[in-house]
């Protein structure tokens, strides 16, 4: 959940404190990565205080339809889901933006309060982005660095594997196993797959994106093979574990964690795009994602149930990647990130 | 370098070969998906729809379906559609092309030229004020949810302001080039900049952060050292050489982009090209569609990296021995 | 006819019609020799307004194509032996004979039908309508599988062995042309009263011998009717002008057409078809207009908009073959519990759509307002009971039980499906909803492999009788394990219930009035078993531009598109 601070915060308590304490004091001394950490923290915190707010300030239940429900407004009771009655009487609109604490930003087609709904998706986004940035990470920093060390036909099936991965249509993969995944669960280790199930998008998300973290991995440790130090320590007949632990893993570290917030905001994009089509967090759960995709088929009447969190999305993207460039900075200014999706 | 090449070309081939069977294989495990039960209509009697499956070799193994339909998609080249019979797969992709290619080729002049304006006026003007606004823009264009922008522009422009100041603004959907230019152009101009918002952010940031490195380059002090002038210094030398990874990075992006990549911008858009070609298909189960969309989609994909590596490989020979 | 929602085969479906500059003339008598009125040249040019598509409703051929979208067209192309009236209105249920001079009365204890074929009519490229055609046509419904040949023409003398080898169909002693004397016999295995209903829908129009004898695709079969297609790009858009072999020859079967032309485009998205047919750039849209765009066409357009009530339901089909709705009162729960009221305001509002409590729907024939799960009690559906509902789920013993409920992806379905899910847990069930693709929704869900407890489905009639909802939807026949064609979604087969079934079906033969009675006691029957829960019946909304006129809609086959005309 709390995507940039753990990643920040915890690693000056790795073992290697020197060069990663320097990188700390580095990131704190850049105000553009600050105020993104701060703006982060704000975000998380409103939404962990989502139960709060739906209990104690909106008195509502962000997950349950409420056609029928009323709301009170100077006085008078107005259903939350009005029927028109201008003309020919058309269509059902959920009530506006109340700008007060009951239905702050409106309902939404369920007649649900789109504000409490909104905090409680931004828990489903982080929780999706964050996670899958570092499943994508770490598979990405292993296939990379086995690929680039071991070389030759570990590379090339490897790389081979990648191309296969890069080109593919996920949205084919996500629909297909969403559809499969309804009556029949897939286990794999600890995990349990089931529809509706949230490790779903979390995982398709953190394994679209293996190819691209892990091709400037490889390259960098293709190019760290080469290098003096690393052959004269092969020529002494060093083992390879040992070699890739000692040698290769702490130079390559620096640019996986500098991958980090970024691939946590390009996977919130992508889990708000899986959503638009029908795939991702299924209802009555909600994520930013899923909040938009109903409020484009509320787009004309109520426009604030797409727009409100989409600007939630883009404030979270556009900190991370800030954060993101900070770190680089940090760590490993040489690195070639391009962010986006 | 040609054996290089060779390799690569074939491990290409390969990548396709497997995209192509595993895109096969996820269809038929999907349950529903039965492409007999849809065609024969709705209450069809088991006879019928026996009758349909035989008709389609939808009652062949999974490998003779598979063997069929490459043959009439690649040999044949008459692979018809499951869903709109009469159409062949082949002509509805070529129809989408000019689409897809008019929408992201003027995107891309319009990132490119962005892009460059920002990378170089944020490196000219670094440590002032300029340059974090710029690198603010450029991240927020890299923020934004493509679909969710496009909607809201759809929002802005055909409705709450078309009365007034988007006037001017015609409804959705491709004018092709045939029709004009002025037509052409103003039918794709609001997907164009929706498109090239994002991709301008991207190309802004790298070039700005290749530029400033090269800046620190000791030929760009010798450069300066000689006494030419800074603009000189930074149009010549530090954007020249900072172009190589930019050019790099466009050959990959404007690939993916070519063979569908900006399916939600065409989506939203109602541009029916290759993406809106894949997404429906993919909405409609169409496997034959879905093939010739995503084989379509993964050559240009394939192809662009290829291309990016031999550069690469040409560039630096160590390359060529993996 | 094709369902609305088997419309979403091809979803974004997107289509939009462009009538072309149309003769001035009010009447469509002044133009019946269509040949010679070619005033299309001067506003033709407006039919072409700019828009693109590249998406279309499927195979044009009539014997295949089973969507309510060409079945709509194939009125103002296709002719069949007999029709259904193109009138407004509930006359429109009424059968004509079309390319047959008269309805001829059975023989041979009600198994053999004599058609006379009306002299002098031609096809589109200017050959004569012969029996030799009919008979042709006939066979051409076996050999290219239409989707109703086993379920329409399954009585039909020969069809047996039509069905096991397609490509020899011959229908020897089933259909007989006899070219001297012009007329053509049909023999049925058993009486059939609902026969005339099915040689009226468009898999049994008569096409030329010549033919193709598989789905024609994209080809352009020549018509009969005032309009012949002239090019149609499933990708691009379908064109339909002036069949100029065309002579009326019956206003009640056939009327004549207005418009000279009609530019049938694909594509775009429904929210830009509203915005076309507002301003003007197109005449009318296929698709229904999306939720945030009906308060501004009910106020704003009010006059170009027509709403009609349609003979369908949409409905929740529980499995009785599987917990927990094996349990008849967990199904009765669901029907005590679902508020129809909340259902209408979902699907766009009481104008769009109007609760229901029985199976057969309002003003279709063997429909009785009769409603067991209403509350207060009435004859027709007041509210929902959630107490009763509750204390019947617990005397079930299925409370806390898991349900998924699967629905089609689409806002509206979705929409409805999240409401279910609400109402399901509030009765005590852990449910949860899961919305696939509309276009293998309908089949998953019919699937028994697949498991599905409870589902979101609608049916809208072929023609109106009442054994097209219960005897398909609920009869023994249409229940097939393992095959995802089982149109009986529920798995829903008892004896007694089918015994009256085929006890109306027999009692069809001498009294309609009689039979319909009966009808309505097997509605009451099923519905105390409770299989499904039917929810709403929904209304169309067509939506015209400013320019176009003379709207009318038949319940059978919907706006006559022939009859528009652009001033």
């Amino acid at each position: 959940m709390s995507a940039s601070t753990t990643s920040t915060s915890t690693t000056p308590a790795t073992p290697s404190a020197g060069p990663w304490l320097n990188a700390w004091r580095h990131v704190r001394r850049d105000r553009a990565a600050m105020a993104a950490v701060v703006v982060l923290i704000l975000i998380i915190l409103m939404c962990l205080a989502a139960p709060l707010y739906e209990n104690y300030v909106a008195h509502t239940d962000a997950f349950t339809s409420n056609v029928n429900g009323t709301y009170v407004v100077d006085g008078q009771t107005k259903p939350v889901l009005e029927a028109s009655t201008e003309g020919l009487g058309l269509g059902v609109n959920p009530i506006g933006p109340t700008w007060s604490s009951q239905l702050f930003l409106g309902a939404d087609n369920q007649g649900r309060d789109v504000m409490a709904r909104m905090l409680f998706g931004g828990r489903n986004s982080l929780v999706i982005g964050f996670t899958s940035a570092i499943i994508c990470c770490v598979l990405a920093g292993i296939v990379g660095i086995v690929a680039g060390y071991f070389g030759k036909a570990v590379d090339a099936v490897l790389s081979r594997a990648l191309d296969v991965l890069w080109a593919f249509p996920v949205y084919l993969l996500a629909i297909c196993l969403s559809v499969v995944l309804i009556n029949s669960s897939i286990t794999i280790g600890p995990v349990t797959l089931n529809s509706g199930s949230i490790i779903l998008p979390i995982l398709i998300i953190g394994i679209v994106y293996v190819p691209y973290v892990a091709r400037p991995i490889r390259g960098q440790v293709l190019s760290l093979r080469e290098r003096e130090f690393v052959q004269s320590a092969v020529g002494a007949g060093a083992a390879d574990l040992r070699l890739l632990r000692r040698e290769i893993l702490p130079n390559v570290l620096p640019t996986i964690i500098v991958f980090l917030p970024l691939m946590t905001a390009i996977n919130m994009l992508t889990e708000s795009a899986l959503s638009f089509l029908s795939i991702g967090v299924q209802p009555p759960d909600a994520s930013w994602g899923t909040i938009i995709n109903d409020g484009v088929g509320l787009l004309y009447t109520r426009p604030m149930v797409a727009i409100a969190p989409g600007i939630m999305l883009a404030i979270t993207a556009v900190a991370l990647n800030l954060l993101g460039d900070g770190v680089r900075d940090a760590l490993d200014p040489k690195a070639r990130l391009r962010g986006g999706v | 370098m040609w054996r290089f090449a060779g390799k690569r070309a074939l491990a290409a081939l390969l990548v396709l070969f497997a995209i192509s069977v595993l895109v096969f294989l996820i269809f038929f495990a999907t349950p529903g998906v039965d492409p007999a039960a849809r065609i024969a209509g709705r209450n069809a009697s088991q006879e019928t729809l026996a009758q349909v499956r035989q008709s389609f070799g939808l009652d062949q193994p999974i490998w003779t379906q598979y063997g069929v339909m490459m043959r009439h998609l690649f040999i044949d080249r008459d692979l018809t559609s499951f869903v709109n019979r009469g159409a062949e797969v082949i002509p509805q992709v070529q129809q989408a092309i000019p689409v897809t290619l008019s929408l992201v080729i003027g995107a891309a002049v319009i990132w490119v030229i962005l892009a460059l304006v920002m990378g170089v006026l944020a490196t000219a003007y670094r440590g002032t004020a300029v340059d974090p606004i710029i690198v603010v823009l450029g991240v927020i264009g890299v923020s934004l949810p493509v679909y969710w922008l496009g909607e809201v522009v759809n929002l802005v422009t055909q409705s709450r302001l078309h009365d007034t100041i988007f006037a001017w603004v015609p409804s959705l959907g491709y004018v092709s080039l045939s029709e004009g230019f002025g037509p052409w152009a103003l039918h794709l101009l609001f997907p164009w900049l929706t498109l090239a918002v994002l991709y301008a952010g991207i190309y802004a940031r790298v070039l700005r952060s290749e530029m400033v490195g090269a800046m620190n380059e000791d030929y760009i002090r010798m450069a300066r050292a000689k006494g030419i002038g800074e603009w000189r210094v930074l149009l010549r030398h530090a954007l020249r050489t900072s172009l190589i990874v930019v050019v790099s990075l466009f050959g990959l992006d404007f690939g993916a982009l070519i063979g569908g990549a900006a399916l939600l911008t065409e989506v939203v858009f109602g541009l029916q090209g290759i993406g809106k070609l894949t997404y429906d298909s993919l909405q409609n189960f169409d496997l034959p569609v879905i093939l010739a969309c995503v084989l379509y989609a993964a050559f240009f994909v394939v192809l662009a990296n290829f291309i990016v590596d031999l550069l690469y490989a040409w560039l630096d020979p160590r390359v060529r021995h993996v | 006819m094709r369902a609305r929602r088997t419309s979403l085969v091809v979803l974004p479906l997107s289509a939009m019609l462009v009538l072309a500059a149309c003769t001035s003339s009010s009447t469509p008598a002044a133009t019946s020799s269509a040949s010679g009125s070619s005033t299309s040249s001067a506003s033709g040019s407006t039919a072409t307004t700019g828009y693109q598509a590249a998406h279309a409703g499927g195979t044009l051929d009539p014997k295949v194509n089973y969507t309510l979208q060409y079945w709509q067209l194939y009125q103002a192309t296709f002719d069949g032996l007999t029709a259904f009236k193109k009138v407004n209105g509930q006359d429109s249920f009424t059968v004509v004979p079309d390319l047959a001079t008269e309805i001829p009365t059975p023989t041979n204890g009600g198994k053999t039908y004599v058609f006379t074929l009306r002299p002098g009519i031609k096809f589109s490229d200017g050959t004569d309508v012969t029996t030799d055609d009919v008979v042709a046509s006939f066979q051409r419904i076996f050999k290219v599988s239409s989707p109703t040949a086993g379920s329409f023409y399954n009585g039909i003398v020969g069809s047996d062995v039509c069905l096991k080898t397609p490509a020899t169909c011959k229908l020897d002693a089933g259909v007989i042309g006899d070219k001297a004397k012009g007329t053509v016999t049909i023999n049925l295995t058993a009486p059939d009263p609902e026969f005339l209903y099915k040689l009226s829908v468009p898999h049994a129009a008569i096409n030329p011998k010549s033919a193709p004898t598989k789905d024609a695709g994209n080809a352009l079969i020549p018509t009969t009717g005032p309009y012949m297609f002239t090019s149609y790009d499933p990708n691009t858009a379908l064109v339909m002008k002036r069949n100029p072999f065309f002579k009326e020859w019956s206003t009640d079967a056939q009327p004549q057409a207005y418009a000279d032309e009609i530019d049938y485009k694909f594509g775009l998205t429904v929210e830009a078809e509203v915005t076309a047919v507002e301003n003007g750039q197109a005449n009318w849209l296929f698709d229904p207009p999306p939720a945030d765009r009906l308060a501004e066409i009910g106020s704003k357009y009010a006059d170009q908009a027509h709403i009609n009530a349609l003979t369908a339901f949409w409905y929740a089909p529980m499995n009785v073959n599987i917990a927990p709705f094996n349990n008849v009162k967990a199904r009765q729960a669901v029907n005590w519990a679902v508020d129809r009221n909340a259902i209408v305001k979902l699907y766009g509002g009481s104008t769009l759509a109007q609760p229901v409590c029985t199976f057969l729907p309002p003003e279709f024939p063997g429909h009785v307002d009769d409603c067991q799960y209403s509350n207060p009690a009435g004859t027709t559906w007041q509210g929902p009971d959630l107490e009763k509902a509750k204390s019947l789920v617990t005397e079930s013993g299925t409370a806390g039980q898991a349900v998924t409920i699967v629905v089609s992806d689409d806002e509206v379905n979705k929409a409805i499906g999240e409401y279910l899910q609400s109402v399901l847990n509030s009765i005590g069930y852990k449910a949860s909803v899961k919305a696939i693709s509309g276009n293998i929704q309908f089949t998953y869900i019919q699937n028994t492999n697949n498991k599905v407890q409870i589902s979101l489905s609608q049916w809208y009639q072929d023609y109106p009788a009442a054994s097209d909802f219960l005897n398909v939807l609920l009869g023994c026949a249409s229940f097939t394990p393992g095959s995802d064609s089982s149109i009986n979604i529920a798995g829903y087969c008892n004896k007694g219930v089918q015994a009256q079934m085929d006890a109306a079906l027999k009692t069809e033969q001498t009294s309609m009035e009689q039979a319909n009675a009966q009808w309505a006691a097997v509605d009451k029957a099923v519905m105390t078993e409770s299989p499904v829960a039917p929810l709403i019946t929904p209304k169309l909304i067509d939506f015209l531009s400013k320019d176009t006129g003379n709207y009318q809609f038949s319940k059978q086959f919907y706006m006559l598109v022939s009859q528009l005309w652009v001033k």
